[in-house]
């Protein structure tokens, strides 16, 4: 139904364009998370390259570009897949009872992509806070954190690493770039790898603690 | 084999009787060979209960009318055997689509709407001659529109979308699929910027969120993943092509 204010603010192109942004918005992230694990995978070659790698992003100003854009790319990520969400009562309700009833795999994934979703929200924004109230980032900074909060970074790394593998094999499916289960498969193994190096990352970091 | 009894519970509620809630009612029935739901629900109604409402009337998957959730999932009930169900079987009527009663849904106006929406039909500005040879098409061609025409609008694939269930003007997996076939038909003059206005929005092509429910459950197989993503594709590099018109005031 047409009505003078839907007439004049009318842009047909929007939802196109958010959804464009939701897509670059997401893949710019997926490749920070997984840029992000092999940084600070770089503790398994030992102390004096993390140390190292971490003064080379800071002498070069990566970092304080780097941090201030992905938190950028975060918030539009935000608000333009946070509008997927149902935000109503009801209809919350009848996604769960839809998704129970039919008990379909993908759709259960994307429940727990919104639930994985706002986990990382919260989670991310205090590990963002810890780190820059931390600053600079050396080995033995990072593993006093991560053995004062094990669990948070288990449940971090997993929540992580969940949403983005399946944020991105669902764009793959939306987009039709690739066969769903061939996809599907490969960004498994990879998620599988990533969250595996993450494991054996917050490992060496514990046992760093453990040798001081 | 020995036949199994098989016990039923179906959704009740009658339009006409508001005062009277839903509810679950069961009845049980012997197994026979071969029975499908569509035996097993006439049965019902034959022996134990003539006030029970649900739809047929190919019993051969062609007409699309008989659909329901089939213990959660939606499925034709003519084209779904007993034998490969528990022997506890929940019927609900699908939904989405306007409740006529107990099992039975109102899929036609909801088909209506959208083929009026899409405008599913050839638009062409040229004059048709009766006596005119009839022109040819490429097997190929004609082969992908037939394939996106074999949807019986049996409404499976709106019934298990999460997005078509809480989103009333969701075009739904069906509804796209039927863009496409005119997208493919060359005989159809509409421009992409045309088919942008009717499907370029979260209405059509960017309201789906690839949950795949529509594919995985639409009982003629269609290959709709690929037909969403075509004219998502489509509809972005139509908008992408397209300036912003400038307004009025
Ligand atoms: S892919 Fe998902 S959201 Fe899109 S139409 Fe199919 S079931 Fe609905
Ligand atoms: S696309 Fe498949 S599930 Fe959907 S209405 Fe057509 S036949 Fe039914
Ligand atoms: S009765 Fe026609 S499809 Fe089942």
């Amino acid at each position: 139904m047409n009505t003078q204010e839907k007439l004049l603010t009318r842009n047909p192109r929007a939802d196109m364009l958010v959804d464009l942004v939701e897509l670059a918005s997401g893949i710019l992230l997926v490749g920070f998370l997984w840029t992000h694990m092999l940084f600070v995978a770089a503790i398994l070659l030992g102390v004096t390259t993390f140390d190292r790698l971490s003064a080379f992003l800071d002498e070069y100003y990566l970092s304080y570009i780097g941090i201030p854009f992905i938190l950028l790319v975060a918030l539009v990520h935000i608000v333009v897949a946070g509008r997927r969400i149902p935000n109503k009562w009801k209809e919350q309700r009848i996604i769960l009872r839809h998704s129970k009833m039919l008990g379909h795999t993908d759709t259960w994934i994307w429940v727990f992509q919104t639930i994985t979703g706002m986990a990382i929200l919260v989670l991310a924004g205090i590990h963002v806070w810890m780190v820059l109230t931390g600053w600079p980032i050396r080995a033995v900074t990072s593993a006093g954190r991560i053995q004062s909060f094990l669990w948070f970074y288990i449940i971090l790394l997993l929540a992580g690493e969940y949403h983005a593998g399946f944020g991105l094999y669902r764009q793959f499916v939306k987009w039709g770039w690739i066969n769903r289960h061939t996809i599907g498969a490969v960004l498994k193994t990879i998620t599988v790898i990533i969250v595996a190096l993450g494991a054996v990352t917050l490992w060496a970091f514990m046992r760093l603690g453990g040798a001081q | 084999m020995a036949e199994r009894l098989l016990t039923f519970s179906i959704f009740r509620y009658n339009p006409n009787t508001p005062e009277i809630k839903p509810y679950m009612q069961e009845y049980k029935l012997e197994e026979m060979p071969g029975m499908t739901l569509f035996v097993a629900l006439n049965k019902i109604r034959e022996e134990q209960d003539p006030s029970l409402m649900f739809d047929f009337v190919c019993r051969a998957a062609i007409c699309g009318s008989c659909a329901m959730l089939v213990n959660g999932k939606p499925r034709l009930a003519c084209k779904t055997l007993t034998k490969d169900l528990p022997s506890r079987i929940t019927l609900l009527p699908l939904p989405v689509f306007k409740l006529i009663g107990d099992l039975s849904v109102d899929t036609g106006t909801w088909f209506r709407h959208m083929s009026l929406k899409t405008e599913a039909w050839i638009h062409t500005t040229r004059e048709f001659d009766p006596r005119a040879r009839e022109e040819r098409m490429d097997n190929e061609t004609a082969l992908k529109i037939y394939e996106a025409e074999r949807c019986i609008e049996c409404g499976c694939c709106i019934a298990g979308c999460a997005t078509a269930n809480i989103r009333e003007d969701f075009l739904g997996a069906a509804g796209i699929n039927r863009v496409a076939r005119f997208m493919l038909d060359p005989r159809d003059e509409r421009s992409p910027q045309e088919y942008f206005e009717v499907v370029g929005t979260e209405e059509g092509a960017f309201g789906c969120v690839g949950l795949m429910a529509c594919e995985d459950n639409c009982p003629m197989g269609l290959p709709l993943q690929m037909q969403l993503a075509y004219v998502r594709r489509k509809m972005a590099a139509a908008g992408l092509a397209a300036r912003p018109q400038t307004r009025a005031c």
